[in-house]
């Protein structure tokens, strides 16, 4: 039967701490009373299971995640939409080259977002070819410096393009497509992009009037 | 009656042997494969310079961080901690029982069978041959032979405890039978799988279920193989070191059984704020905070029994170890916990904060109460003095720094890359960085982490070196014991009645169904089960209150019973992973997706997702866009509002490959249509997405010229190998079993269907003029040809196809669904 420790029993009985009869290998135990904050902390997370299923499931004041993350999409959709508008409101051909393409430090943006995003399909010298040992290999992209605009070579069009990727009638080059990099950059960053090919092809550009 | 006993001490000395030199071994992988984090090189171009330019590569297959990451986490796991608790568990299991382990061949069988299990876990996993699922990465037969020896030495251990000379079973006995059963549990369910051949296996579930079964087995691997038996270990060896009573029985009992019935529910805190059903969700982080204080219970039973011994902290390395590493176990029991709340999840999920997190646990917890043991168990099992004290402590205290920086270097890494990749412009409309810049802003901490490893790992050596010294100081020594023979009625005794249909058993699992009803039950029901279960409680209390000595005799007795305690320690952890994963298995099935479906592949797709999976992408890369605006912002499409990864998308991934880990950018979105000829005519299967084919040609062959700064490895064996064609048929076959819907095909149509697209792919190529180094000469057709049978045509394949999805309708959309409970409740949203 179970052996009631006696040497509990008695400890119990003086209200002092029981150290259990029973030892293991040597082992003895104590049987001091469960410190209330950890006991506390083991309740708090059990009615916080509780509390926290009841909020979210009864009390219909907490969207789903697909709702938020929805919602909350479409506001930056819209949002970006309208940076846009304004932008293109104060973009023209004519502006990209006159005055955009003219600031060093505007220049100097567009080169470093060029080189971060773009370089690796078009090449930092705009070429899209790269050298792998002693051969010329092209990369992904267009050439930029071959005098072809493929999707038209006014600033505006080149603008849109970075914007929106290729357009959706293309079959791409060798299969690939340029994605839409509105999705990344701001409408500022493209038009900096922009104004970096500018200042980089003048001779591509000498033709655009200014105002 | 009174006899002599020898322990079984040869035993414990071969698997602490074992568990040094693999661990060393394991640690060592582990400082290699941080370093590839830095440098790209690490993964074998450095030989180059190591043998002066006579192995020439820019980098070596088996030697790639893709195929060392599962070796590493394998040969910490299950070699160096494992081989550890079976030191551990074969020296006290003895003692506490008074009897020799029931069978010194098993134990032999035991000891061989597992180190023959590691040796080729040590081969197979550089070869790529893995399943793909994290810690269960090895393959079939040899997921057979580990059922075996587990098998091996639960009979030798519960056979033990069937001859015990000691009436009740110790704390550290529960902690290891729990051990025994739920790994059982978890291996076997993991490693289901449908062979396609000796060395290769589809898993038989797939998408959600699969992710869902990982991580069921994933944490539980973290919870019962590096926490349960080296809590029975402290229970054992910490008291004996301190020489001190354990601090309270009653908490021992508390948190053990409230440590493994919750631990169980707490898989799915690895799959938040991603399209996982949301009430699952909810289990997966309420449990993990739940589960925060039982995990606590046993610190603090560590701690406070060195109460009135911490004196010997001066002077006693075993116990600053002990001390240090039940520290680190209640610092990263509290974390875990922490990071598994949704909103620091969204942030510090698939960054080095969770890399961190499990360190603090494995290099603190394991590696410390390992070295404590080691030290406390050498001059013991040597008969002689520890060899050197002053080594011990400076093990110690390098050890301790090793763990300080690494971990404060990944909360650094982790926390900052969280930022960045959330980090929006100026006007909210974009993100501020691009993923391969928050990798390079990180790169400082990297190299601390890996200063911090080393450290560690040194401080090992100097173990090693001790526990050497020690042992050539004395000789192999095998205690003998006098003990009382127990007579057959003094234990074992209680009848299955009187243990299962007992006053505090019925009264828990009555409140604990009620629990469950209250999860599945339709709106109304629900609540009144939730009553019930209350009810249920506080009646509990009562009756408790009323009558304690009779709750408390029928644990008394429980103890005396080795195979009563056996099975409600499987009830206990079987209960969660049933209540979790059987619903999704029921539930998430093709009939009921609503939305997106995924695009069956074709048969090279299928080969280059083969390749993805042996090369170990997924332990850099995700699938898995959550359904959070930044990340929905990265990685969706322009225009698509809902763009997170929709489960359907994954339905007939066997294995899922969602990831846990971001060393490189989501793929979820990778793919796209089919692409167009130059005519503008569609093409038969190849695809283009967001990057071209010969981006992804460049990108294999060199990273860092498509993307400058990247740290992956260079994959210049795909140029040369050739796509395994062969064996489609079986993988395919195997496929349809596991349940994907593929037409009927024959080998024919498989190998045509191969050939076409792999030469569109190479097609492709060759008229973007890819330049192949190993064959510069090769032009035109040739080139053509060459390409199409290689592996990378087949992984662009793969790559190309990811994320392609079709629209689908269920028969009754929108409808309440049984075992659904996010059906059954409307939320703000859907009012």
């Amino acid at each position: 039967m179970s052996q009631e420790p006696k040497r509990g029993h008695f400890a119990k009985e003086k209200g002092e701490i029981i150290l259990r009869e029973h030892e293991y290998d040597g082992i003895q135990e104590y049987d001091q009373k469960l410190p209330n904050w950890w006991l506390f902390t083991f309740y708090g997370a059990i009615v916080w299971f509780v509390v926290y299923w009841v909020l979210y499931y009864h009390t219909g004041m907490f969207k789903t995640d697909h709702q938020l993350v929805k919602d909350e999409i479409i506001a930056v959709h819209a949002l970006k939409a309208a940076e846009l508008e304004k932008t293109l409101a104060t973009l023209n051909d004519s502006t990209l080259v006159h005055e955009w393409a003219t600031k060093p430090e505007v220049v100097a943006a567009g080169e470093a977002t060029y080189l971060a995003n773009c370089s690796a399909c078009h090449a930092a010298d705009l070429s899209a070819t790269m050298v792998a040992g002693t051969v010329t290999v092209p990369l992904p992209g267009l050439a930029l410096n071959d005098k072809v605009w493929k999707f038209g070579g006014k600033p505006m069009d080149i603008f849109k393009l970075i914007n929106d990727g290729s357009p959706p009638e293309s079959t791409g080059h060798n299969g690939a497509k340029m994605q839409a990099w509105g999705q990344t950059l701001s409408p500022k960053q493209i038009a900096e992009v922009t104004a970096y090919l500018i200042a980089k092809l003048p001779e591509d550009f000498k033709d655009i009037a200014p105002n | 009656m009174t006899t002599s006993i020898t322990y079984d001490d040869k035993s414990v000395r071969r698997f602490m042997i074992a568990s040094i030199f693999w661990g060393i071994v394991g640690m060592l992988v582990g400082v290699i494969i941080a370093l590839q984090l830095s440098r790209w090189e690490m993964n074998g171009k450095f030989l180059e310079a190591l043998t002066f330019g006579a192995i020439k590569s820019d980098g070596i297959s088996f030697l790639t961080f893709g195929r060392l990451r599962p070796l590493h986490t394998n040969a910490v796991i299950f070699a160096f901690v494992g081989n550890m608790m079976f030191a551990g568990v074969y020296y006290s299991t003895q003692r506490l029982c008074k009897c020799r382990m029931a069978s010194d061949l098993l134990s032999t069988i035991h000891f061989w069978g597992w180190q023959l299990i590691i040796v080729a876990a040590a081969i197979t996993l550089p070869m790529g041959f893995t399943r793909g699922k994290e810690y269960a990465e090895l393959i079939w037969p040899i997921n057979i032979a580990v059922v075996l020896i587990w098998v091996v030495f639960s009979v030798n251990f519960l056979w033990t405890l069937a001859k015990r000379n000691e009436p009740s079973l110790y704390v550290a006995l529960w902690f290891y039978i729990s051990t025994i059963v739920t790994v059982a549990m978890l291996y076997i369910v993991n490693h289901l799988s449908l062979p396609t051949s000796f060395t290769h296996s589809y898993p038989i579930f797939g998408g959600l279920q699969d992710g869902l079964v990982q991580w069921w087995y994933g944490h539980n691997a973290v919870a019962f193989f590096l926490t349960t038996p080296i809590l029975g270990i402290m229970y054992y060896f910490l008291p004996k070191a301190a020489n001190r009573p354990v601090y309270s029985y009653r908490l021992s009992i508390v948190h053990f059984w409230s440590l493994v019935f919750i631990y169980i529910w707490a898989g799915p805190h690895h799959l938040l704020n991603t399209d996982l059903p949301r009430w699952l969700q909810m289990l997966g982080m309420l449990f993990s905070l739940m589960l925060w204080a039982p995990s606590w219970g046993g610190m603090l039973n560590g701690l406070l029994t060195l109460r009135g011994a911490w004196d010997k902290l001066r002077t006693d390395p075993v116990i600053k170890f002990f001390a240090a590493g039940v520290t680190f176990y209640g610092m990263a029991t509290f974390e875990g916990p922490l990071l598994s709340i949704r909103a620091v999840n969204a942030l510090s999920h698939y960054t080095d904060w969770t890399i961190g997190h499990v360190h603090s646990g494995a290099l603190g917890w394991n590696g410390f109460m390992a070295a404590g043991m080691f030290y406390w168990l050498a001059p013991r099992l040597w008969k002689t003095q520890l060899w050197s004290k002053a080594l011990a402590n400076m093990h110690f205290w390098i050890g301790t720094v090793g763990i300080l920086l690494y971990v404060a270097a990944l909360w650094c890494a982790g926390i900052m890359q969280g930022l960045m990749l959330n980090q929006v412009n100026e006007g909210g409309t974009t993100l501020k960085y691009e993923f391969i810049e928050t990798l390079n802003d990180i790169q400082i901490f990297y190299w601390l982490r890996s200063i911090g490893g080393t450290f560690y790992l040194l401080g090992f050596i100097l173990c090693a070196i001790n526990i050497w010294k020690t042992a050539r100081s004395g000789v192999p020594h095998d205690e003998v014991v006098e003990v009382t023979l127990l007579e057959r009625k003094q234990k074992d005794s209680m009848r299955w009645g009187e243990a299962l249909l007992n006053d505090p058993l019925t009264h828990i699992v009555l409140a604990m169904a009620f629990i469950i009803l209250w999860f599945f039950l339709p709106p109304h029901a629900d609540k009144a089960a939730l009553v019930v279960s209350a009810l249920l409680c506080v009646k509990a209390i009562s009756a408790f209150k009323a009558n304690k000595e009779k709750w408390t005799n029928w644990h008394e007795r429980l103890i005396e019973n080795y195979l009563p305690f056996t099975v409600l320690v499987f009830v206990a952890v079987a209960i969660g992973g049933a209540v979790q994963i059987i619903p999704s298995l029921i539930v998430n099935r093709e009939k009921n997706i609503e939305g997106r479906l995924q695009e069956l592949y074709t048969p090279l797709e299928l080969a280059g997702r083969d390749l993805y999976v042996s090369e170990g992408c997924y332990n850099c890369h995700s699938q898995m866009i959550r359904t959070l605006v930044p990340e929905v912002m990265r990685y969706g499409r322009a225009g698509v509002p809902d763009d997170y990864s929709h489960l359907g998308e994954s339905l007939f991934d066997h294995p899922y490959q969602w990831g846990s880990k971001r060393t490189g950018p989501d793929l979820a979105r990778e793919g796209g249509p089919i692409a167009k000829d130059a005519a503008g005519n569609p093409l038969k299967y190849m695809r283009v997405g967001k990057r071209g084919n010969d981006w992804h040609f460049n990108h294999f062959l060199n990273p860092r010229q498509t993307s400058p700064g990247s740290n992956m490895p260079a994959y210049p064996w795909l140029f040369e190998n050739k796509t395994d064609v062969k064996s489609l048929p079986d993988k395919i076959r195997a496929q349809v079993a596991v349940g994907v819907p593929w037409p009927a095909l024959s080998k024919h149509e498989i190998t045509d269907m191969v050939e076409t697209q792999a030469q569109e792919i190479a097609k492709s190529l060759v008229d973007a003029k890819v330049y192949l180094p190993s064959k510069p000469d090769l032009k035109g057709d040739e080139l053509r040809n060459q390409l199409a049978n290689t592996q990378v045509v087949a992984l662009i394949a793969y790559m190309q196809k990811l994320g392609a999805y079709r629209e689908v309708k269920p028969e009754n959309p929108g409808q309440p669904r049984a075992l659904d409970p996010d059906s059954q409740r409307k939320t703000a949203a859907a009012k």
